[in-house]
């Protein structure tokens, strides 16, 4: 149950990163509670996928601190987040085309039988619970992938990374280059994460998607925080803490 | 034994046709996946189904390859149902029989604009049009629900300032335009005591309301069997009655309706010293769950609606009272304050007292009564004169 008073699941602190002349994030500070969905925006170039790597363990910040549960930690590879309860989704979704839905969401955690054998039943069983859980409309665990359409690939991705129990989940741009059908199932996941209990940091450019299922809205901006809005913040001033008008 | 064979055949069937109904349309090897039955069955099967007019298969494309899509029959064609609230909007499609084909919800941000709001009802339906196999001839018309009056004759919100930025729009003209098919709108409450009324909870009353709570409340009255109006479509606005004397200034210009108690952000805000920001959907959860604090506030919505429709239920004595809408989810929670209101405020009917019950429909009241009104509101068979002669024996 929530509380007033409570220790972010995850929280950036003072976070910067340069890559050479290229300021990507500049003293970034980032809260993501349980049951939130913290959405990220910016301009291109604003930080959006750096800060995603850098809660994904892909990149090392070059100052400032990550807290899980309020304690420091630092990831030194992205298998250390995730090991710490966060899981990402980038925007690629790193799936494999010719696997069906099963072993895509086990990949590179297979289940295995006391014989070492693959337990191919207990994973379908599995597979077929988190995707009943989230939601998703897939005919079949065993359909493979290049048959799906991109939101149920979408939903794939983001069923794989339930698999470890995570506390926070990174989704980068899960909607672009979606159909509005697509999208609106791909929504109604992100509601049913939250609904689990789950931090989820939402990257996205669409100001729609995001007002619509966010708690909170925080703009980056050249690599700084310019801004931290409520969910039902209108349109225009949103848009005006991106482009720096305001 | 010929008997567990044919039973064998029958549960085949049914899982078959189970599959079809739950996805839209699958593709025969999608349908081995979903129930397990071989690609032999499945085929056999399929046939026998085609033959006895229970689904229907078309070519279609998957990943580039040829494949037969099978979708349950729609040959008098489909009709779709769309609800627009202030936080989501749903979209169904259905055949001439109610039977909901496919069906997509979008959450939507607050205070959404006109514009891109129907631009996505727009796509939303000929997606899903595409996800059954069907395109849009074969759709019938459009039924509209908007939280807000509408003017049934010119589809315009007959009171300014309730949907910002809605006021001046025709939907259905806009909405017509993009789809070239036949647009009928109507409030949300309406919809819901239509089809109620039709098929749920109040379908055995001549005379019943339905209350929809949710972002904001209103109210459908059915007299006779048919849905109330009013002149301009403001019969059972009560989210507009005054509940609060001394309360804050509504969107109508008001002071102290009930929607500045029960609905939006006012309804939430007692809990947010306790709770933190909550959503709706949040309290519906957390007062299911047990949540005192949030069962405390749900209570007394219920209370202050309960009030509300008392003096509806003087002016109309209906049969039954049907409470729908999102709130209605947390069941006696919400119901019984809001029946002990009622009752409480109303004189005792001795020879049928009134009723106090929850949505048979639930949440999906709405946008049911959407689906209704594009039915009721173009007739099958009006289309098959105009069509001619080709349709006419694809029905026979």
């Amino acid at each position: 149950m929530t509380n007033v008073v409570r220790t972010p699941l995850l929280s950036v602190r003072q976070v910067s990163k340069h890559f050479g002349a290229v300021e990507a994030l500049v003293g970034v500070d980032l809260d993501v509670h349980a049951h939130e969905v913290v959405a990220l925006v910016g301009d291109n170039g604003a930080g959006k996928s750096t800060l995603a790597k850098v809660i994904a363990g892909v990149l090392q910040p070059d100052a400032g601190i990550i807290e899980r549960d309020g304690v420091p930690v630092t990831f030194s590879s992205p298998s250390a987040a995730s090991a710490s309860g966060i899981a990402t989704v980038f925007q690629d979704l790193a799936l494999c085309e010719n696997l069906d839905v099963t072993a895509n969401v086990f990949l590179g955690h297979e289940l295995r039988t006391s014989g070492g054998l693959l337990a191919d039943g207990e994973m379908e069983r599995v597979t077929r619970r988190i995707l009943q859980n989230l939601t998703v409309r897939i005919p079949s665990v065993r359909t493979p992938l290049h048959h799906l359409s991109g939101g149920q690939r979408q939903a794939v991705a983001i069923a794989r990374t339930l698999i470890g129990e995570p506390r926070v989940v990174v989704l980068d741009e899960p909607t672009a280059a979606l159909s509005v059908a697509q999208s609106a199932e791909v929504l109604t996941h992100i509601q049913r994460l939250r609904d689990m209990g789950l931090g989820v940091v939402l990257i996205s450019h669409n100001m729609n998607d995001v007002r619509a299922v966010a708690d909170r809205v925080e703009v980056l901006r050249h690599g700084r925080n310019n801004g931290s809005f409520p969910a039902d913040v209108s349109h225009e001033s949103l848009l005006a803490a991106i482009t720096g008008a305001a | 034994m010929a008997g567990s064979q044919s039973s064998l055949r029958e549960a085949n069937r049914a899982k078959i046709v189970e599959a079809v109904k739950q996805y839209g349309g699958l593709t025969q090897v999608e349908l081995t996946g979903a129930t397990g039955l071989s690609p032999a069955t499945v085929s056999t099967i399929v046939k026998e189904l085609v033959a006895a007019g229970l689904v229907e298969v078309r070519g279609t494309v998957r990943s580039g390859r040829r494949a037969q899509l099978v979708t349950i029959a729609h040959r008098l064609g489909l009709v779709a149902g769309v609800v627009v609230g202030q936080r989501h909007l749903r979209v169904a499609i259905a055949d001439a029989s109610h039977e909901v084909v496919a069906e997509q919800a979008l959450p939507l941000p607050a205070e959404h604009k006109v514009d891109t709001s129907l631009d996505r009802v727009a796509l939303l339906v000929v997606d899903l049009l595409e996800r059954i196999g069907a395109n849009l001839d074969e759709l019938l018309g459009i039924g509209l629900g908007l939280p807000a009056p509408v003017d049934v004759d010119t589809g315009l919100i007959s009171v300014r300032g309730i949907m910002r930025g809605w006021d001046d729009v025709h939907v259905a003209q806009v909405l017509e335009k993009r789809l070239s098919r036949p647009v009928f709108v109507d409030n949300d409450a309406n919809l819901g005591a239509m089809a109620e009324s039709a098929l749920g909870a109040s379908r055995h009353v001549q005379d019943s309301v339905f209350v929809g709570v949710s972002h904001g409340t209103g109210a459908g009255v059915v007299i006779g069997g048919r849905v109330h109006r009013g002149f301009a479509g403001l019969a059972g606005e009560i989210g507009h009655v005054q509940v609060d004397p001394a309360g804050r200034v509504c969107v109508c210009g008001n002071r102290g309706c009930l929607d500045t108690v029960v609905g939006g952000s006012a309804f939430l805000a007692p809990l947010r010293d306790s709770h933190g920001n909550l959503t709706l959907r949040d309290v519906v959860q957390y007062a299911n769950e047990g949540d005192l604090g949030c069962r405390q506030v749900v209570a007394d919505a219920g209370r202050v609606v309960g009030q509300v429709v008392a003096g509806l239920t003087t002016v109309l004595n209906p049969q039954c009272i049907v409470v729908g809408g999102e709130l209605a989810q947390t069941g006696d929670v919400l119901l019984e304050p809001l029946r002990e209101a009622v009752l409480r405020r109303t004189l005792v009917n001795r020879v049928a007292p009134v009723e106090v019950v929850p949505a048979e429909l639930g949440t999906r009241a709405e946008l049911t009564g959407a689906l209704l009104l594009a039915l009721q509101s173009t007739d099958v068979f009006d289309r098959v004169d105009e069509a001619g002669a080709g349709i006419v024996e694809e029905i026979g």
